[in-house]
């Protein structure tokens, strides 16, 4: 049986999350260290033994493997088009750019722009049908959360 | 009794609770329909949304929603191959292969009636189960209470799909962030990283939407452009003939669904996928072979993954467990309206149990008429525009989670959780396992503690219980037997004895 191969950037993911168990070992021992087997910080001392030898099971899984087609600077960029697709981080950062914009200009009139805003992104066009649909949906949301449900909204 | 055939009917008679259970189950056969929305990610959203409601209000909208969204994903599996959710996964091995054959119809008739059947099992066996486990349950020590998570979180750690050691990380993950904040018995601060804001923890609403929400919207990105197959729809009301013939593997499959259900951490995913198993080995001569339009395919998932919704409230209304992710949130949803889910519930609020059953009941009935209606305007609405779900998702997950502590911080860590979500599920970590981490990760921290100070801090003598005590060595053997079957060691002892054979 031929062995499988590693998605690209999946063993630097493993050892990443193996960083993270070390790190929350780390913040687990902080609690009270190894004072008692009783203490604040007993049971997470001991969870985060078992998030560490498992993060080291799947890189030993990972290294197992035959490795990812692609490597050094091709994998990064074939990682990055793979996981970080244009819609992905257009999207996101569309996102990012509504939230934090909520704080200006309050919920509904941010919400309008980011849903016409994302629509017409992720559809390449259709400004129309966005705009009608963003409509919709914000008399929906002020019919259901603001009028039924009493929702406070940013 | 009287008293409880009284909480019983409750949601029957009252036309404000009918209205809600009969609301819940509509939206929620088009939630579980829609792929990509989840019975989860709306239960999360809203449960959010009740918190200012009274407690039975709250309970019979997100039941019939659960109900409602366990039975919609089929929808889209038999319509469009896609399951509407993971329960309906196996759904769609024969009911696809059905609808392609022009027998749409007749398909989704059978499989409304066999997960009302299923549906209704389930439900009679939460009634005669639950207060036996109930009573049983006051007998349980802190010590048993740690071995059930225990079990609970490596039974759905190893039977999610992908690796073992993927599915501990994320339930030792879920664990964590469920730990973090004041502890409870010390004040001290655990994972703040000194940050004041940390102190009250990380609402698990917050985690769920960001998990369920947003990483499952981000996921969706990917394949913008499936598009959906029209399929001719008729003839959907089975006939009873049809039905009597299956209902022999139905009773047996709904029967292995409410076990599985019952299970701590697994829920219908799981049992929809072993149900179809069994009827593939049972089933000698299938209406046709099995993936290729068979009804028994049909029929076993959609019975197994309806009995399991009965099943996974028995752990959560006797041991204040999650019997799956959705069970999970309810939980949180009683947590907030005062109630105490466990041991206690039956005997402190003994109606929300007969409240809980009978609304459960009364869900698959308005799930029998909804079911078997308006199935082609169903099939315009699942072929919404994926473009125009995703920004509405992230709406819909902002609102709800901004409706928790009116809190912009939270709402930021939520669209943390989703973009860390989607990357673990990138590389195969699954959501399931992290969020039960976050439910029973502090009682098991309670228990362990509890557990540790009856025994007066003795390691050994805490080893000895765990071995001494009639339940607690059924439940140690179960935790280490399950941890063995999925160890390389058991691989090697089957090689052995075929070798030697």
């Amino acid at each position: 049986m031929p062995k499988q191969r590693r998605l690209v950037g999946e063993l630097a993911f493993a050892v990443l999350m193996l960083a993270l168990s070390l790190v929350i070992g780390y913040l687990a021992y902080q609690i009270s260290g190894f004072s008692s087997i009783n203490s604040a910080g007993a049971f997470p001392l001991g969870v985060s033994l078992i998030m560490l030898l498992s993060a080291l099971w799947f890189v030993i899984e990972a290294i197992a493997r035959q490795p990812a087609e692609a490597t050094g600077l091709a994998a990064l960029r074939q990682f990055c088009r793979e996981h970080f697709p244009p819609q992905v981080l257009g999207f996101l950062g569309l996102a990012v750019a509504y939230l934090v914009g909520m704080n200006w200009l309050s919920f509904y009139p941010s919400t309008a722009l980011f849903l016409i805003a994302s629509m017409v992104y992720l559809r390449k066009g259709g400004v129309l049908i966005a705009a009608a649909v963003t409509v919709l949906t914000i008399l929906l949301v002020y019919l259901l959360f603001t009028l039924v449900f009493s929702v406070y909204l940013p | 009794m009287s008293e409880a055939l009284s909480y019983f009917t409750m949601a029957w008679f009252d036309l404000g609770l009918l209205g809600l259970t009969a609301l819940g189950t509509f939206a929620g056969i088009y939630i579980g329909a829609i792929p990509g929305l989840s019975v989860t990610m709306a239960v999360s959203i809203l449960v959010s949304f009740t918190f200012g409601w009274e407690v039975n209000q709250a309970l019979a909208l997100i039941v019939g929603i659960y109900i409602g969204g366990v039975y919609g994903g089929s929808r889209s599996a038999i319509l469009l191959n896609i399951p509407g959710a993971p329960s309906s996964v196996a759904t769609a091995f024969d009911g696809y292969p059905l609808a392609k054959r022009g027998e749409a119809g007749r398909a989704i008739g059978l499989s409304t009636v066999m997960s009302v059947i299923g549906g209704l099992i389930g439900v009679l066996v939460l009634a005669s189960a639950a207060p036996i486990i109930g009573n049983l349950a006051l007998k349980f020590a802190p010590r048993d209470y740690f071995l059930i998570a225990g079990i609970g979180l490596l039974l759905v750690g190893s039977l999610a799909q992908g690796s073992l050691a993927k599915g501990i990380f994320a339930a030792a993950l879920g664990a964590i962030i469920g730990m973090v904040g004041m502890d409870p018995v010390t004040a001290e601060g655990r994972f703040t990283l000194g940050n004041i804001n940390l102190m009250g923890g990380i609402h698990y609403v917050v985690v769920m939407i960001g998990l369920f929400g947003v990483a499952e919207a981000l996921g969706m990105l990917h394949n913008m452009g499936v598009a959906p197959v029209k399929q001719k729809v008729d003839k959907i009301i089975p006939s009873f003939a049809m039905v009597m013939k299956f209902l022999p593997l139905s009773i047996r499959t709904s029967l292995m669904g409410t076990i599985i259900g019952v299970l701590p951490g697994v829920g219908g995913d799981i049992a929809a996928l072993m149900a179809y198993d069994h009827a593939k080995r049972s089933v000698k001569k299938p209406t046709r072979p099995f993936g290729e339009g068979a009804y028994e395919g049909l029929v076993a998932p959609e019975t197994a993954n309806s009995s399991a919704v009965g099943g996974a409230y028995v752990p959560m209304l006797t041991l204040g467990m999650p019997g799956d992710a959705v069970t999970a949130v309810i939980i949180g949803a009683l947590v907030i309206h005062g109630l105490n889910p466990g041991p206690m519930l039956m005997v402190e609020n003994p109606h929300i149990f007969w409240f809980t059953v009978g609304n459960l009941a009364l869900a698959n009935i308005f799930l029998l008429v909804f079911g078997l209606m308006g199935i082609k305007l169903f099939a315009k609405l699942v072929e919404i525009p994926k473009a125009m779900l995703i920004p509405l998702i992230l709406v819909l997950c902002t609102v709800g989670t901004y409706s928790i502590n009116s809190s912009m911080m939270e709402v930021f860590w939520m669209l943390g959780f989703g973009i860390a979500g989607y990357f673990l599920k990138t590389f195969g970590f699954q959501m399931g396992p992290i969020i039960l981490g976050v439910i029973l990760g502090p009682l098991m921290d309670t228990s362990y503690r509890q557990a540790m100070s009856s025994v007066g801090d003795d390691p050994l003598a805490f080893l000895a219980s765990l071995f001494t005590n009639p339940l607690s060595l059924i439940l140690t053997t179960g935790l280490v037997l399950i941890l063995l079957s999925n160890t390389p060691l058991m691989g090697l002892i089957k090689k052995r004895r075929a070798a030697v054979a």
